[in-house]
C-alpha cells in the first residue's frame, strides 16, 4: 500500500518551483467480481465508513459504489453546519463525538477541511422557542456540551448586524449560543476521506450504480450494478436521499419520506459575520464562508419530491427573512440556488445498523442534518461491520425502534437548524 | 480619452458633472457608465484579482465584466461597466489595501506557483491550534465590497404580469419577434438587459443604426408591447413562471416582475468569449464587442496602439472602429488563417503582444474576437437542452418545450435582415402557440462556421472572476478531479459573480483537452437560477408580513396592555398586573379576549363520524346544545391539539382549537376530508376571524353575563359543558358556552366580529360594580396552570402520546377506529414513557424555570418541568412536568436541576390541578 504524497506548505512550495505534479488523490479501478464489503453511496457517510474500515480495522477489500461523482449527493450540496447542541441525550452524545472527530480531521486525513469553529447561534422569537432552547441548553450542559442562553443585548454584541430592537415583526427575545459549532468545507471532507480510503486500498468506483441487491434466504449475497454484478457478504447502504429506494432493492422497508431542501449563496462581501445564525421561527439560517459568500438555508420544501430544481418561493422567503434579521443586507445579491434530497424519518434521528436482511446494513435517515455526522457515522458503522457488535453510541438509532416505540425525538433541535 | 461626438453615442454631452473614484473627482456625461467615464479619463485599473491581486481593467465593458466590481456608497459589487454614473456618486475600489495602485496582497503573485488549484486543502493543516489564525488571514483575502451597518434607503417592489408572450432580449431578433406577436394582436412584454433596446446594433455601423431606428420606431408605434429596459430575465421556474429583474424602475430601487407568459421567446443574442493565453487578464485586453461599445457608444478611445486577434466579423469591424477612433492598429492577427497570440506582456497593463510568427508588437491594447457563447441557461432552466456544435464552436439550444422558443443569435448566425426575419418567424409562431394552436416548426437560423478557439499555447486565466488558470484546471484533472463537476468544485472555476457566462465553455474545453474527452462528452454543469445575481431587497419586495389582531385590539392598546407576539396574532399579555388579574378572576370576575382561538364551523350529516375519527374520545352521542372537550392525536398517537366542540343543531357543529394550532387543525381536518374520506358530507368553514371571542370567568361571571343576555343562565337551565345561542348586549347570533379553562365558572362568548368591541365594552360597563377586570394571556396561563390544564406543545412535545399527557380518561380504545388508535393501544401496554404530572417544589419560593431538567443519580435525565409559575392563589410555586412513569407516583420526590446548577427537591402531586382539584368552582 502506497502512502499518498503528503500535503504541506513545504510540498506546495517545492512542487510549485519544480513544476512536479501532485499524484492523483484517488484512482480508477476495474470492478472485482467480489469484495468483502460493498458500500453503496459516495457521500461523506460511505467514504468515512470505507476509510475507517480500512484504517482502523484493516478491512481493505472494500468497494465503494457511487452512481455519479464523489460527493454529488447531499454531501456536495449541504450548508456544512457542524454542531452538537441537540435535544436528546442520545443525540447530543452522538453528534458531540462527531464534532470531536472533526476537530482533528484535517490532521488525521492530511487534508485541510477548514473546520471553522466560529460559534452557532439559534435565535428565539417567542417564549416557546426560548423554552425549547433552555431545554437544549440544559440537556447539553449535562452532557458536557458548551451551550448557553443569550439575551438580546448579548446577541447584538456577538452579531452586530442583527436587529434586536422591537421593530421586526417577530422581535428577538433570546438565543442559544453554541461556541464549538461552525462550518466546514464540505467538499474537502469528501475528498479527504476519499483520498485516505484510496490510499488504504479501498476501490472507489464512480459512475457505478447499484440496480439490484441479491438476497438469498434472508442473507445478502451481493449487488448488481450498471457495470456488472459484485458478490459480497456485506452491503452497507449510505445513499441518503435515495436510501429508501436502495433499501427496497433488498426488500427492506424503512419509514422514510424524501423532501427537497434548498440553499443559496450570495456574491462575496468582506467578512462581517463570524457566527452561524439560525432562526427557527423565520425558517432561515445564514453563515459567511471564508470566501465571503453568505450561505442561506431554510427548512425542507413543503411537499415530498425527488426534484432538485430551485424555486422562487425559496429565495423570496429566504430574502424576506434574512432582511427581517439583518435589514442592512438589502443590496447583497443572491448568486446561486440549488436543492438536494433529504430522507426524513418520523423522529428526525437517523437509522443506523442492522436490518432484517443479514449482512445488509443501513446508515440512512440523515435528513437535513447528516453532514455533521459523517465522521462518527463512518467510525461506528465500520466498527459494527468489523466486529459484529453495535457500538453503544448508535444503539438508540436502530431500525427496530420504530416497531418498538423508542423514538429519539430531535425535531425541536433539527427542523431548521440542520 | 474622450473622442469627438460619435453618431451612435449614448452620452448626453449637454449634461456634464463630476463624481469621485478612489477619492478623486472625475468628469462624466449623463449616459456614461461608471467605467466609461473613468476610461475616458484614462483610468485602466478598476480592481485587483481574487487570488493573485493582479490589476484588472475592462474586458467586456458590459454588466458581466469580471474586473469592474466596485463599491458605490453603501452598495457592494456594483457592475461599473453597466451602472450609469450619477452626479456626486462616490465610487471606491473593493478589497484592496492600502490602495488599488499599491495593493500589498499582490505579493501573492510571487508565490503564485504554489497557489495552485486547491492549495488551501494542502496546507495550514498543522499545527492544529494555529488554524483559526490562518483562517483569519485567509478571510482577509476574500473579495467583494462592504455591507453597510445600517439599512439602505429606498423601497423595493414586486409586480405580477400576464403577457401572452414574453420576449427576453431586445436585439434585432427580439424586436422583430415582439412586433410579429403584437401584430397578431397579443400582449407582449419585451425585456432587455441594456439601458436601451437594440442589442448589438447599438454599437454597430450606419446600416445597423438605420435598421435599429426602424425597428424601434415600429415597436414604439405598435399596440400591446410593454418595454422594460435595464431589466433582465433571471429565471424560468416551474409552472412557466418567468422572473424579470427591473434594475431601474421609477420610484423604487429595483422591481421584480413575476410574469406568467403563455410563451417565452428567448432572444438574448450571444456572449463573446475571452481567449485563454498568458497575460489575457491584463488591463488593455478587450473583447471586440467591448472595444466597439467603448468607441461607438461612449466615445472612448480605449488605447493608443492595438493588436487585434480576429476570427469573425465582429473582430473585423472592431479594426475599422479602432482605426476610425485614431487608434494605431499595429497588427491584425487573423485566426481564420492560423494567426495566434502566444502571450501578452505587461505588468500594470498590456505592453506588448507576442505573435505566433515570432514577432513581438509593442502596444497597450489587445482586442480579441475568438468566438461566442450562446447563453442557453434560461432554456435549460425551462427544460430544454444544449448541444455542442463543433463547426460553430459553440453550444446551441436543443429540445425546447413547446412554450419556449429561441430566436436570433442564440440559434444561429446571419445578417441583420436574417436575424429580423428569424425573429419575425419566431414571433409569429409564438403568437400561434399563445393562442393554443399546435406547434409548427420554425426554420432554424443556421450557425455559421467558426474556428474552435478556446485557449492558446501558454497558460492564461480561464475564470477571471475566480483567478483560475488553465494550468489550475489541468492540475485538478491530474489529481483525479476529472469530471466537470469535480473540477468546478476543486478549482471554483465558474462559481464566481460571472456565473460561468464568460468562462464555462473555456473551462469545458480545457478539461476536455486534459482528459482526452470531447467537449460533448465532457458536458456542461447544471445551469441554475438566477441568471444574474438578484438582490435580497428585491426578492423580499415590500416585505409584507401578515399581522392578525382581534376587533378589540385598539381597546387593549388604549388601556395599557403589554403586547405579546403570539404567532401571527398580537395579544394583550397583561394590563400591568398579572397577579392582580388572577385574583380578580378567582374572587370576582374577569374578561379575556380569546379571539385567536381556532374556530371551525362544521355542517353536514357526517360531522359526527368526522369527530369520532379525529378525536380520541367519543362523540356520537353528543346532544344538541352540549359541548365536549376533545383531544386529537396524529397517526403516531402524539397529541396534536385539544379544544371543545359543541353541537349547535342537528347537523351543525362548532369546533374550537388552540390558538396556536388553529391553522394546523384546519389543514388536518381538510386533509382527512379531502384525501381519506372524500365521500363524507361535511362542509368546513374557518370562522376564527368571523367571531370575536371573550371568556368571562370568575364566581360572578353568571351575574355579569346575565345582565346582558336573554339566555337563561341558571345552573339547571345552562349547566356546565352546554352551549346556547342568543343575544348578548343586543347582538344577535352569539354562541355562548359554559366551559372553563381557568378553573372558574365561566362563559365563553363568540360574537360576530364587528360587534366584538361593543360587547367587550358593555361587559366592562355593566360589570363595574362587580369589579370586572380585563385579564391577559399571562394571567390566563397562571390560572390554567393552577387548575392543571395542559397546553399542547408546551406540556407535551413532539413525542408525547395521549397516555403520556395524562389523558387516559379521554382515550376510548373501544371505539371502532380513530386516528392514532393502534399506537395508543400499544402505548397503554407499556410503561416506558414520560407522564405529565403536577409538581410542587418543596421550597415554595423556588420557581424552577420552564425546561429545567429532572435528574437522577447526578446527571441522568428523567424528565423536565414544562410549566411553572408563582401561584398568586396558593402563594407558592406550582408546576407541571413530564417524568418517567416509574417516578410519577404521587408523593415521590424528584430532583430538579436549576440553570445555575442548584438541585432542588420537588414533590409529585396526586393530580395535575393545584387549585380546586374537585372542580367545584367550575361547576358552580
Ligand atoms: C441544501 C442542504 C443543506 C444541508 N445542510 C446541512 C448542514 O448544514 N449540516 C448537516 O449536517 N447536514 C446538512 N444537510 C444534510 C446532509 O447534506 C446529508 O445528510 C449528508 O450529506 C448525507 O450524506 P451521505 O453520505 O449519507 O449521502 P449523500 O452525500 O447524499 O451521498 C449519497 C450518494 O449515494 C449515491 N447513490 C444513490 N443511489 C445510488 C445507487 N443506486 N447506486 C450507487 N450510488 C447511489 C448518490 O449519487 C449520492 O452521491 C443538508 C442537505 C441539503 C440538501
Amino acid at each position: 500500500m502506497t502512502r499518498p504524497a503528503r500535503y504541506s506548505a513545504y510540498g506546495l512550495a517545492r512542487r510549485g518551483l519544480t513544476g512536479a505534479a501532485w499524484p492523483p488523490a484517488w484512482r480508477a479501478h476495474e470492478l472485482r467480481p467480489s469484495y468483502d464489503v460493498v458500500i453503496v453511496g459516495g457521500g461523506v457517510h460511505g467514504l468515512a465508513t470505507a476509510h475507517y474500515l480500512a484504517a482502523k480495522h484493516g478491512i481493505t477489500n472494500v468497494a465503494l459504489l457511487e452512481r455519479g461523482y464523489l460527493g454529488g449527493g447531499g454531501s456536495g450540496r449541504n450548508t456544512a453546519i457542524i454542531r452538537s447542541n441537540y435535544l436528546t441525550p442520545e443525540g447530543v452524545r452522538f453528534y458531540d463525538r462527531s464534532l470531536t472527530l472533526y476537530e482533528s480531521l484535517a490532521a488525521d486525513l492530511n487534508f485541510n477541511v477548514m473546520f471553522s469553529q466560529r460559534g452557532h447561534l439559534t435565535l428565539a422569537h417567542s417564549d416557546s422557542a426560548l423554552r425549547t432552547m433552555r431545554w437544549r441548553a440544559e440537556v447539553n450542559k449535562l452532557q458536557g456540551v458548551d451551550s448557553e442562553l443569550l439575551d438580546p443585548a448579548e446577541i447584538a454584541g456577538l452579531v452586530p448586524h442583527v436587529d434586536v430592537s422591537d421593530q421586526p415583526r417577530y422581535p428577538i427575545v433570546g438565543g442559544l449560543f453554541h461556541p464549538p459549532g461552525g462550518i466546514v468545507r464540505h467538499d474537502a471532507v469528501v475528498w479527504g476521506y476519499a483520498r485516505a480510503a484510496d490510499a488504504n486500498g479501498v476501490h472507489l468506483h464512480q459512475d457505478t450504480e447499484v440496480v439490484g441487491i441479491d438476497v438469498v434466504d434472508g442473507r445478502v449475497r451481493g449487488v448488481r450494478t450498471n457495470r456488472g454484478p459484485i458478490a459480497a457478504p456485506v452491503v452497507v447502504n449510505c445513499t441518503a436521499g435515495w436510501s429508501s429506494l436502495v433499501c427496497e432493492l433488498a426488500g427492506v422497508e424503512v419509514p422514510i419520506t424524501t423532501y427537497p431542501l434548498q440553499a443559496a449563496v450570495t456574491e462575496p462581501v468582506r467578512p462581517f459575520l463570524d457566527t452561524v445564525v439560525v432562526s427557527g421561527t423565520l425558517h432561515v439560517y445564514v453563515s459567511q464562508t471564508d470566501r465571503g459568500e453568505l450561505v442561506f438555508g431554510a427548512s425542507v420544501d413543503p411537499y415530498p419530491s425527488y426534484s432538485t430544481r430551485g424555486s422562487l418561493e425559496f429565495t423570496e422567503g429566504v430574502a424576506t427573512h434574512v432582511l427581517e434579521l439583518m435589514p442592512a443586507l438589502a443590496k447583497l445579491r443572491v448568486l446561486r440556488q440549488w436543492a438536494g434530497l433529504c430522507d426524513m424519518t418520523p423522529d428526525f434521528s437517523p437509522i443506523m445498523g442492522r436490518t432484517p436482511v443479514d449482512g445488509f446494513y443501513v446508515d440512512i435517515g440523515w435528513g437535513t442534518y447528516g453532514f455533521k455526522a459523517g465522521p462518527v457515522a463512518g467510525e461506528t458503522m465500520a466498527e459494527l461491520v468489523a466486529t459484529g457488535t453495535t457500538p453503544e453510541l448508535i444503539a438508540a438509532f436502530d431500525l427496530a425502534r420504530f416497531a418498538e416505540g423508542r423514538l429519539v425525538g430531535e425535531r425541536g433541535a433539527a427542523a431548521v437548524g440542520h | 480619452m474622450r473622442l469627438p461626438p460619435q453618431p451612435g453615442e449614448a452620452i448626453d454631452r449637454t449634461t456634464a458633472f463630476t463624481f469621485t473614484w478612489d477619492g478623486r473627482s472625475y468628469p462624466a456625461y449623463a449616459g456614461d457608465t461608471i467605467a466609461s467615464a473613468l476610461a475616458a479619463a484614462g483610468v485602466r485599473v478598476f480592481s485587483r484579482s481574487l487570488k493573485y491581486h493582479r490589476p484588472r481593467g475592462l474586458l467586456t465593458a458590459d454588466f458581466h465584466d469580471p474586473g469592474c466590481l466596485v463599491q458605490v456608497g453603501d452598495e457592494p459589487n456594483v457592475r461599473a461597466a453597466h451602472r450609469r454614473v450619477e452626479p456626486g456618486m462616490t465610487v471606491r475600489p473593493q478589497a484592496v489595501w492600502p490602495s488599488l495602485r499599491w495593493d500589498v496582497k499582490s505579493a501573492n503573485q510571487l508565490v503564485g506557483k504554489a497557489l495552485t488549484a486547491g492549495f488551501y486543502y494542502k496546507t495550514f493543516i498543522k499545527p492544529r491550534p494555529l488554524w483559526p489564525a490562518y483562517e483569519r488571514v485567509l478571510r482577509r483575502f476574500s473579495p467583494g465590497g462592504e455591507v453597510p451597518a445600517e439599512p439602505p434607503d429606498g423601497r423595493y417592489d414586486q409586480r405580477y404580469a400576464h403577457p401572452d408572450v414574453l420576449v427576453a432580449g431586445g436585439g434585432p431578433a427580439g424586436l422583430a419577434a415582439a412586433l410579429a406577436a403584437a401584430e397578431a394582436g397579443l400582449q407582449v412584454l419585451l425585456v432587455d438587459e441594456q439601458h436601451e433596446l437594440g442589442g448589438h446594433l447599438l454599437w454597430g455601423d450606419d446600416g445597423d443604426r438605420a435598421a435599429l431606428r426602424d425597428l424601434r420606431g415600429a415597436v414604439a408605434a405598435a399596440d400591446g408591447i410593454e418595454v422594460l429596459t435595464d431589466a433582465v430575465v433571471t429565471g424560468r421556474y416551474d409552472g412557466g413562471r418567468v422572473v424579470v429583474l427591473q434594475r431601474s424602475a421609477p420610484g423604487v430601487v429595483e422591481r421584480l416582475v413575476k410574469a406568467r407568459p403563455r410563451v417565452l421567446v428567448a432572444a438574448p443574442g450571444l456572449i463573446e468569449r475571452p481567449y485563454v493565453v498568458a497575460g489575457n487578464d491584463l488591463p488593455g485586453v478587450l473583447l471586440s464587442t467591448a472595444a466597439r461599445r467603448l468607441v461607438n457608444r461612449y466615445a472612448v478611445r480605449p488605447g493608443q496602439r492595438a493588436v487585434v486577434l480576429t476570427a469573425n466579423n465582429s473582430g473585423d469591424a472592431a479594426v475599422g472602429d479602432l482605426t476610425r477612433a485614431g487608434v494605431d492598429v499595429r497588427r491584425v492577427l487573423d485566426a481564420r488563417r492560423g494567426d495566434d497570440v502566444v502571450r501578452v506582456r505587461g505588468r500594470r497593463g498590456v505592453r506588448a503582444v507576442e505573435c505566433s510568427d515570432g514577432s513581438t508588437v509593442a502596444c497597450d491594447l489587445l482586442v480579441t474576437a475568438v468566438g461566442w457563447t450562446a447563453p442557453t441557461s434560461l432554456l435549460t432552466m425551462a427544460g430544454g437542452r444544449s448541444r455542442y456544435l463543433a463547426s460553430a464552436a459553440r453550444f446551441v439550444p436543443a429540445d425546447l418545450p413547446d412554450d419556449v422558443l429561441a430566436a436570433g443569435g442564440i440559434v444561429g448566425d446571419g445578417s441583420t435582415a436574417d436575424l429580423v426575419a428569424h425573429g419575425r418567424a419566431v414571433g409569429h409562431e409564438a403568437a400561434r402557440r399563445a393562442r393554443g394552436l399546435p406547434p409548427a416548426h420554425v426554420a432554424d437560423l443556421e450557425p455559421g462556421p467558426h474556428p474552435e478557439l478556446f485557449h492558446g499555447r501558454s497558460n492564461g486565466i480561464v475564470d477571471l472572476a475566480e483567478d483560475v488558470s488553465a494550468d489550475d484546471l489541468r492540475a485538478a484533472v491530474a489529481e483525479g478531479y476529472d469530471s466537470i463537476e469535480l473540477v468546478k468544485r476543486y478549482t471554483t472555476a465558474t462559481m464566481g459573480p460571472t456565473q460561468g457566462k464568460l468562462e464555462a465553455v473555456n473551462t469545458i474545453a480545457v478539461v476536455a483537452a486534459a482528459t482526452g474527452r470531447s467537449i460533448e462528452e465532457t458536458g456542461t454543469t447544471t445551469g441554475r437560477p438566477p441568471y444574474v445575481p438578484v438582490s435580497l431587497g428585491v426578492l423580499a419586495g415590500r416585505r409584507y408580513q401578515p399581522v392578525r389582531r382581534s376587533p378589540m385590539h385598539t381597546w387593549h392598546v388604549e388601556h395599557g396592555a403589554t403586547p405579546l407576539v403570539a404567532g401571527a396574532w398580537i395579544r394583550p399579555d397583561h394590563y400591568g398586573d398579572p397577579a392582580g388579574e388572577v385574583c380578580a378572576v378567582r374572587q370576582g370576575v374577569g374578561i379575556i379576549d380569546v379571539t385567536p382561538l381556532g374556530k371551525l364551523a362544521l355542517h353536514g350529516p357526517d360531522v359526527a363520524d368526522l369527530l369520532e375519527l379525529l378525536y380520541v374520545n367519543r362523540w356520537r352521542k353528543l346532544a344538541v346544545g352540549s359541548v365536549r372537550y376533545g383531544v386529537m392525536c396524529t397517526e403516531d398517537g402524539v397529541v396534536l391539539d385539544d379544544g371543545v366542540t359543541g353541537r349547535l343543531g342537528e347537523d351543525r357543529y362548532l369546533m374550537t382549537t388552540t390558538s396556536s394550532g388553529a391553522t394546523t387543525v384546519e389543514h388536518w381536518v381538510e386533509r382527512w376530508l379531502q384525501t381519506e374520506r372524500p365521500h363524507w358530507q361535511v362542509h368546513l368553514v374557518p370562522m376564527t376571524d368571523a367571531y370575536a371571542s371573550i371568556n368571562v370567568a370568575g364566581p360572578r361571571s353568571r351575574e355579569l353575563v346575565g345582565r346582558l343576555t336573554d339566555i337563561d343562565l341558571a345552573p339547571e337551565a345552562f349547566p356546565y359543558m352546554r352551549v346556547r345561542l342568543g343575544r348578548v348586549a343586543g347582538v344577535a347570533d352569539c354562541v355562548v358556552w359554559r366551559i372553563g379553562f381557568t378553573g372558574e365558572l365561566s362563559f365563553e362568548l363568540h360574537v360576530p366580529a364587528a360587534f366584538g368591541q361593543r360587547v367587550w365594552e358593555a361587559l366592562l360597563e355593566v360589570g363595574a360594580d362587580l369589579g370586572v377586570r380585563p385579564f391577559g394571556v399571562e394571567a390566563q396561563r397562571i390560572l390554567r396552570l393552577e387548575k392543571g390544564h395542559l397546553i399542547v406543545g408546551q406540556d407535551t412535545d413532539g413525542l408525547t402520546q395521549a397516555y403520556g399527557a395524562g389523558l387516559d380518561w379521554a382515550v376510548k380504545l373501544d371505539k371502532d377506529d380513530f386516528v392514532g388508535k393502534p399506537e395508543l393501544a400499544w402505548q397503554r401496554a407499556r410503561d416506558d414513557y414520560l407522564v405529565l404530572v403536577g409538581l410542587q417544589p418543596v421550597d415554595p419560593a423556588v420557581v424552577p424555570p420552564e425546561s429545567c431538567q429532572i435528574i437522577e443519580d447526578g446527571q441522568r435525565i428523567v424528565g423536565r418541568v414544562t410549566s411553572s409559575r408563582m401561584s398568586p392563589t396558593l402563594d407558592r410555586a406550582v408546576c407541571l412536568g413530564l417524568v418517567a412513569a416509574r417516578l410519577s407516583e404521587p408523593g415521590t420526590t424528584v430532583t430538579v436541576l436549576l440553570p445555575d446548577g442548584r438541585r432542588v427537591p420537588v414533590l409529585v402531586m396526586p393530580q395535575l390541578a393545584h387549585v380546586d382539584p374537585e372542580g367545584v368552582r367550575l361547576r358552580g
